[in-house]
């Protein structure tokens, strides 16, 4: 099953630079939480025992041929569906929104999952079909991607559920839809917008979207996270004020540091230096995957690739925007750095599958 | 071929997104550029007003000390408790919040908000300058429990006085008010500032410079770490030519007597003040700590005006006490001789009116010395009326009347001694003749304030130097006492000795030998030399039909200065509608008492029991008011 042979095709380099943002993530969320007058200074504690475990989760999906799991897509795409309504029905409830399943010491949430799911399923749709998708495609491909999503936007959880949608996009776009049709979706969804403004949004939804359009609007309430966002970083400077030493992180006047803002905490105690290499280390991940992805032997490989790529990307890049306060404030947590169990071992997770095709891409 | 076609287009689509992520990331590398390098100095600043505060550390006043080096006014610790606006979330929340919590009305609270408003929102607002315990604790509680963190307790000095003792003279501190702030550099909004007394005058010795602590608090609002204090540096020391034990005795005295008036009491060599004292006082420590709005419309609408400070603000009729400064002019005028006799039948004529002498009976043949004794009016109409005005008015002047002294308190107010020259410019008229008769026993239009009278004296007593009374001794910056040279004499007159003994004979006279009207002044072993007079307050008419109501009587003068050789103290006693001289003199008598016995090394009286006041108003006969008044013993 596993060859010995393959393990000489493993990507050391992108292994490397993963769990280098990994230990970023965990020096960050040290500095941000270990003040032992806190109560929560265990949190550093937690995330190793999450990398550990994702560890495990990634030697699992990589050891595996990837076929088998594509293969057995649409079993595990049911087991998803299963678990995200068992989560609405039946989950924690934590700050108004039920998004979790107690299992041990650990909250599980499911919806992080969801993510290499859709992806699995998608590559699997889009990789037995032969030529460019159609209109019935693109519709079924939709739809299997709308249900997950819609149950955890239900949950409710907007930030985790628009994720997938780059999954699918990305997918899609890898398998030959055609450029004017994704024109039309961007056109509809244009002429959809102050339709959803007006029926679909909830009214704390809308006031993070005015405030970010302006937000000394409302400087002590919504638009506080924001403007905080981008004096840390600001304040960052250069070289940052020193680990541990960061003032907007370390007096909270930055909320949610260790996990939203985590890269706001980075910005400001290592500076523009620290911006940098971490920026450079993400960068590096997706170009080397998008590598992965091109070596792949066929074209499922190149789909799964991506589709797990897709939503990594999407959340890296916004939320850094977000943590320099350039972006409405969402609640979407920075993959590999920032705290949270869930999303860390489903990130591994996912990347498994990303070395998995690169390594297996000599084999039959 | 699809494969290979296909392989391809995959191929290119993925270079298409390699090429969008690097844009991306190129775009994000771009932004943190610019926010972190280009405005980092903008975001810094914010971060650090975010996270420091600059909190000020009152300067304490200087230390006031009398001349034997006792604390008059000092400064106690109290509890500010202020609003910092920076942290505020929601002004009215923390404005109904803290009311509720200070137990004081929310309307005050928002008006003291409302007068800082536009100021920096840095600089705290300070809600209640002695706060209770109790009001410290629950503000405390709150702060903990992050219900208020924009609300700052700050010890802070605060000014004790000794109750109302001196208190015109020392004056009092309140907040700065705009207009100050305006017209000095040094004064930023929130100063505590002398508003009067010598707390005025001497405010930019007294008030130090304030230090700053700067300290990093968190969201909350809560103090983490102090970064950097630098300390205040206290005000200077200052040393008052006061004597406590004299001012007391003015006080003592005073109060035991029930009348209202005011003492100034100087050391004739130089003009250093003894004691001062205008009553009724004030309380200057209510004035300490922001004085409540209730107590300060009680002191603004009291009929008495506490406020006002009588001896310097304060002008009346001096009365027979200007006698002294008619003699003076005959005498240097070479008008008179101290032998110089003047037939008293109980009345005189002058340009067709007939003016009384206070004794019907009249004095016989009487010279200097004994008409200053029993202050006989019939004589001293005879010199003025030789002198004309502008003599009397030269003269006066020369030895301080009806001219500022200068003391160093603000807002001293001038008498008055009439000239030709100012009824021409004032009254547009021509002085007549008549009016200089009545000038001549210290009435008609002449007005003093006790603190020239007590100038007067003091220039008697050391022969003609008009000296400047003054407060201030000596300074302590930190490096030890260095003297203030008195200020110097406002004029000064060689007097013949000759001359002034016989005015000084008459002075002592009047104290020491029977038949004199200040006998009550009398201290055994020490030549006491005095005069005193009363100012009518109302006319004789009105008396008569007012005769009921106290502060309709006549006010009592006591002029002095002892020893007649040498003198060491000069001063006035006046005492508001106290009706007699002769009960000022009982004043002064307590304390000359205290001076003498402190200079011997006796055992200081206590303040007498009873001063045995001469209460009775002369009311029967109009004409025989000032008999009864000035020959009172």
């Amino acid at each position: 099953m596993f060859e010995r042979r393959l393990y000489h095709h493993i990507d050391w380099a992108l292994l490397i630079a993963m769990f280098a943002l990994c230990a970023l993530g965990v020096a960050m969320i040290f500095s941000t939480t270990s003040d032992p007058t806190r109560g929560n200074s265990h949190l550093y504690i937690t995330q190793l025992y999450a990398i550990g475990l994702g560890s495990i989760a990634m030697v699992f999906t990589l050891t595996l041929d990837y076929r088998t799991f594509t293969d057995k897509s649409h079993l595990i795409y049911i087991g998803l569906l299963a678990i995200l309504l068992y989560v609405l029905f039946l989950g924690t409830v934590q700050m108004g929104a039920r998004r979790w399943i107690p299992i041990g010491g650990f909250n599980l949430q499911p919806s992080e999952f969801a993510k290499v799911g859709v992806a699995l399923v998608l590559a699997k749709y889009f990789g037995e079909n032969r030529g460019m998708p159609n209109w019935t495609d693109l519709a079924i491909a939709g739809g299997l991607t709308c249900l997950p999503l819609a149950l955890i936007a239900r949950e409710p959880d907007l930030g985790t559920a628009v994720t997938l949608i780059p999954v699918f996009l990305a997918v899609a776009y890898l398998a030959g839809m055609q450029m004017r049709i994704l024109g039309y979706m961007a056109l509809s969804l244009v002429l959809l917008a102050p339709v959803a403004w007006k029926f679909a949004l909830k009214d704390y939804q809308k006031s993070r979207i005015s405030t970010f359009i302006d937000p000394t609007q409302d400087a002590k309430g919504a638009g506080y996270q924001q403007i905080q966002a981008r004096i840390t970083v600001g304040s960052g400077g250069l070289t940052g004020k020193g680990y541990m030493q960061g003032t907007q992180g370390q007096l909270r006047f930055l909320p949610v540091a260790h996990n939203d803002f985590i890269f706001s905490v980075l910005a400001e105690e290592q500076g523009f230096a620290g911006v940098i290499v971490a920026l450079g280390l993400y960068l590096f991940v997706i170009l080397r995957s998008l590598e992965a992805a091109r070596l792949a032997k066929d074209r499922l490989g190149s789909y799964l690739v991506l589709g797990v790529l897709a939503s990594f990307t999407f959340q890296v890049v916004y939320n850094i925007t977000m943590s320099a306060g350039l972006a409405p404030v969402k609640g979407l947590t920075l993959p590999l750095m920032s705290y949270g169990g869930s999303s860390m071992i489903a990130t591994l997770a996912g990347f498994g599958l990303v070395l998995n095709v690169r390594m297996r891409r000599f084999t039959n | 071929m699809a494969f290979h076609e296909e392989r391809r287009r995959v191929g290119l689509r993925l270079s298409v997104l390699q090429y969008v992520t690097v844009v991306l990331f190129s775009t994000l590398a771009i932004s943190f550029w610019y926010l972190q390098v280009v405005q980092h100095d903008r975001f810094q600043e914010m971060a650090d007003n975010n996270h420091q505060r600059t909190l000020p550390l009152r300067a304490p006043r200087g230390v006031l000390f009398d001349r034997d080096g006792r604390v008059l006014v000092e400064n106690r610790h109290s509890y500010s408790i202020s609003i910092v606006r920076e942290h505020t979330k929601d002004i009215n929340r923390t404005i109904t919040l803290l009311s509720q919590v200070l137990g004081v009305q929310e309307g005050s609270v928002r008006e003291i908000v409302e007068r800082h408003r536009r100021e920096p929102s840095y600089r705290p607002i300070t809600i209640v300058q002695d706060a209770t315990l109790a009001q410290v604790a629950a503000v405390t509680a709150r702060r903990l429990s992050t219900e208020l963190p924009d609300i700052v307790v700050q010890q802070v000095p605060t000014r004790q006085y000794p109750d109302t003792l001196g208190a015109h003279m020392f004056g009092y501190v309140g907040e700065v008010n705009d207009l100050q702030v305006s017209n000095a550099d040094d004064l930023k909004s929130g100063d505590i500032v002398g508003q009067s007394g010598v707390e005025k005058i001497y405010n930019a010795m007294l008030m130090g410079e304030d230090g700053a602590k700067k300290v990093v608090v968190n969201s909350t609002g809560r103090e983490i770490r102090t970064l950097e204090e630098i300390a205040p540096t206290e005000g200077k020391r200052l040393q008052l030519t006061v004597d406590y034990d004299v001012q007391k005795a003015v006080e003592d005295a005073f109060a035991v007597s029930g009348f209202n008036g005011a003492a100034v009491v100087l050391d004739p060599s130089d003009g250093g003040v003894l004691a001062f004292a205008s009553l009724p006082a004030y309380d200057p420590n209510s004035f300490a700590a922001g004085i409540d709005r209730s107590t300060w419309s009680q002191l603004m609408t009291d009929e008495d005006r506490p406020l006002n400070d009588r001896a310097i603000q304060g002008t009346y009729s001096p009365g027979s006490t200007f006698k002294m400064a008619v003699a003076l002019a005959g005498l240097e005028e070479g008008i008179i001789t101290p032998d110089f006799k003047v037939f008293c039948p109980g009345h005189a004529n002058f340009y067709g009116r007939d003016f009384k002498c206070w004794k019907h009976a009249g004095h016989g043949a009487i010279d200097l010395a004994h008409a200053i004794q029993q202050s006989c009016d019939v004589y001293f109409y005879t010199v003025g009326n030789m002198l004309g005005v502008d003599k009397i008015n030269k003269w006066a002047t020369l030895l301080g009347i009806g001219v500022k002294s200068g003391i160093d308190l603000p807002n001293e107010k001038q008498g008055l001694v009439p000239s030709t020259q100012w009824k021409r410019e004032r009254m547009k008229e021509k002085w007549y003749a008549g009016e200089t008769i009545s000038v001549s026993i210290g009435q008609g239009q002449v007005s003093v304030t006790p603190v020239s009278m007590a100038v007067y004296m003091a220039t008697l007593a050391n022969g003609g130097t008009r000296v400047t009374p003054h407060l201030l001794k000596a300074v302590d910056d930190g490096s030890g006492w260095k003297p203030v040279p008195a200020p110097a004499a406002q004029s000064k007159i060689e007097i013949d000795p000759e001359k002034l003994d016989a005015i000084r004979e008459g002075l002592w006279m009047v104290v020491n030998v029977p038949g004199g009207t200040g006998g009550t002044a009398r201290i055994a072993g020490h030549d006491v030399a005095g005069k005193t007079g009363s100012a009518q307050v109302i006319s004789n008419a009105g008396r008569m039909a007012a005769r009921t109501t106290k502060n309709l009587r006549d006010h009592g003068w006591f002029v002095f200065f002892a020893p007649k050789e040498n003198p060491k103290i000069a001063g006035v006693i006046f005492a508001e509608h106290g009706i007699h001289g002769g009960n000022a003199a009982r004043i002064a008598h307590h304390v000359l008492d205290t001076f003498f016995a402190k200079q011997d090394g006796r055992p200081l009286p206590p303040p007498p029991a009873d001063l045995k006041l001469d209460l009775s108003d002369a009311m029967a006969q109009p004409g025989e008011r000032r008999a009864l008044e000035d020959q009172d013993r």
